[in-house]
């Protein structure tokens, strides 16, 4: 598996054209090779617990293999130490994945929050692995779920293909007809530009979406936070012209006001930003 | 797409090695909080048309969306002053009493109605839907006669209320 | 996501054709780093397409409500919003059908007999009763007032949202008691 794997990356390293194709590569034909390597390091370390001053932490991770679907899913225990382990989740799923079990599956890109692949549910609430900080003062157990009520494809990997194709259903981009008066750009006043802040910075990692129970049980048809947030962004962008038909796609019982106010959104948020509001400000456009 | 082919590519050439220390250094736990009691549990995953096919939108319909709505709220912020006034002015009217009932009746149906549509999804189980749907509607309509009853030949509401709490 | 289907297409171009410049790319990864024969296979794009509709079929569906932090899924305010407003119109609906049919099956609803029922009670009995009913009127009032004001667009930082939470479930119980006890 893992000598495969640094196969396939090789040839990626080759094949890539883009830099950061390349790096991805790299970083995943060392960790392959180290793999094995340090699969002893890590299995001792993690059964003797060297060392007195070992900071022992263990995560309980959900597991599910699609080559053997006739197995229930499970929770898996890793006990890592965490003076060796970075200060984020991501960190010691990284570690556990190098060290101790390379075949635990999860995504992950930049490690910083911009690009929303590690979103999952740590500890009860769904956010970025790599933007959440390990404990490190208490004992407890942490526990670590794919994102909610999604469809699983190995371990923490959700499904989010219905995310995004209601994502393509509410035409992400700038509809006009009006070319731009000087024939250059769409230009917009500092206020109408403001109004775009918190709507923007949405990069799709759909932890609000799978934090709202309206959306668990109507996901088929419910459009959920992330969608009705990005939805919103294109709702107050001066410069768009197809507002009226926009408001009209979500005027009906299921794609809007299945929202009741729960706000698990706004309060799992990674990023910080606002989807109740934004669902309320669509709510209150659409009012009368 | 990708990951699929690629995993099936995968399983045709190695089949997993058993690794005794992986065994080991992982415990592994049952997993028991699958939802097996749930009533309308998940369905395998199908998806329509292709992962590049938009999610379908519906016909816009404000009588069931924005109107619906904006008239839910109204009618809640009305039942506020109403709850608060009969009890409040400590006089017997029979008109407020009944706008307070047809008021109350209005925010109980729209409310039923909300947990039907969550509940009971129109496109997985259209006959249940319907059956509930129109179960609501009779019971309202009964609980309006009920209530004109009530009403009419015995003391109302807001004066039921009060000498029970008294008693 | 990008890596992956790199990789994907990168295995499958070395299986299905081989182009020359690939090739050459490929032979000069090999001096560096192992290389194992892989067998695979070309499948058409409907044939990929069936292989992962049939793999979606197998698919658990991740855990949710016994996951999920319970001070938002079982405490919070809009299920408990629900949960109340369906017991009082519940309550309201069977005993106005009850009312109804109670010429017809010999029973006494009328105010005058429910009253002198009620005060049959023990006191304490009472009381339970009545903080029952109370309860979720003080409650559904109250965290009414609350989303009303959401949806004038108040009280939607992170912050303000948990504390009226809070706020309201004291609230209530203290309304709830009060309306019971005190009046």
């Amino acid at each position: 598996m893992a000598a495969l794997r640094s196969t396939s990356s090789v040839l990626l390293g080759a094949a890539a054209s883009r830099p950061a194709l390349r790096f991805a590569a790299g970083a995943a034909s060392v960790a392959a090779r180290r793999g094995m390597a340090q699969l002893a390091d890590g299995a001792t370390h993690n059964t003797t617990a060297s060392g007195e001053n070992a900071n022992l932490k263990t995560f309980q991770i959900y597991r599910w293999n699609p080559d053997q679907p006739s197995e229930k899913p499970k929770m898996q225990a890793y006990t890592l130490d965490l003076n060796k382990t970075g200060p984020m989740v991501l960190d010691a799923l990284i570690r556990i994945k190098n060290e101790i079990d390379p075949t635990l599956t999860f995504r992950r890109s930049c490690r910083e929050g911009i690009c929303g692949s590690c979103a999952m549910n740590i500890n009860g609430t769904n956010t970025l692995a790599c933007l959440c900080r390990i404990p490190a003062e208490d004992k407890a157990e942490m526990k670590i779920y794919p994102l909610p009520h999604t469809y699983v494809v190995k371990d923490l990997v959700p499904d989010l293909t219905q995310f995004y194709k209601q994502y393509k259903s509410i035409k992400p981009y700038l509809q006009r007809d009006t070319p731009s008066p000087d024939g250059k750009e769409y230009r917009q006043t500092k206020a109408d530009r403001k109004k775009l802040d918190g709507l923007y910075e949405c990069i799709l990692c759909a932890c609000c979406s799978t934090s709202c129970p309206s959306y668990w049980w109507n996901s088929e048809e419910y459009l959920g936070p992330a969608i009705l947030l990005q939805s919103y962004r294109w709702l107050v962008d001066s410069r768009d012209e197809k507002t009226l038909q926009r408001q009209d796609a979500l005027n009906n019982s299921m794609s809007l006001y299945r929202c009741h106010t729960i706000l698990n959104c706004t309060r799992t948020c990674p990023k910080g930003l606002n989807p109740g509001l934004a669902i309320q400000q669509i709510k209150k456009q659409m009012a009368f | 797409m990708a990951s699929i082919a690629r995993s099936s590519l995968l399983r045709q050439v190695a089949a997993k090695p058993t690794n005794s220390l992986i065994a080991n250094a992982a415990r592994a736990t049952a997993f028991h909080t699958t939802a097996r009691r749930d009533i309308l549990p998940p369905l395998p995953q199908k998806v329509k048309g292709t992962v590049n096919d938009a999610a379908p939108v519906p016909p816009p319909s404000p009588s069931h969306g924005s109107y619906h709505w904006t008239f839910d709220r109204l009618v809640a912020a009305s039942l506020i002053p109403i709850t608060v006034a009969p009890f409040a002015a400590g006089s017997l009217n029979p008109t407020m009493d009944a706008i307070l009932g047809a008021t109350i009746l209005i925010h109980s149906h729209t409310g039923f109605q909300n947990i039907i549509v969550d509940y009971v999804p129109q496109y997985r189980t259209p006959r249940a839907r319907k059956i509930f749907t129109w179960g609501l509607n009779a019971a309202t309509v009964v609980v309006g006669i009920a209530l004109y009853e009530y009403e009419t030949n015995d003391v109302g509401i807001t004066e039921t209320i009060k000498r029970v709490w008294a008693a | 996501m990008f890596a992956q289907r790199a990789g994907t297409t990168a295995l499958r171009r070395v299986a299905g054709q081989p182009s020359t410049i690939f090739a050459s790319n490929f032979a000069r990864a090999l001096t560096t780093t192992q290389a194992r024969a892989v067998a695979t296979q070309k499948i058409s794009a409907e044939e990929a397409r069936a292989v992962l509709d049939k793999q979606r079929l197998n698919r658990p569906v991740s855990p949710h409500l016994d996951i999920y932090d319970k001070q938002q899924t079982w405490f919070g305010g809009s299920i408990w919003q629900r949960f109340t407003g369906a017991g009082l119109s519940g309550g309201l609906y069977v005993f106005a059908t009850a009312y109804l049919a109670a010429p017809y099956l010999g029973w006494h609803l009328e105010s005058a007999s429910l009253v002198s029922a009620f005060a049959a009670l023990p006191v304490a009995l009472k009381g339970a009763v009545k903080f029952v009913a109370a309860w979720p009127f003080a409650f559904h009032a109250l965290n009414g007032v609350r989303h009303l004001a959401f949806d004038l667009g108040y009280f939607f930082s992170r912050q303000q949202i948990v504390k009226t939470g809070w706020y309201i479930w004291g609230a209530s119980f203290v309304g709830g008691l009060y309306l019971a006890f005190f009046l």
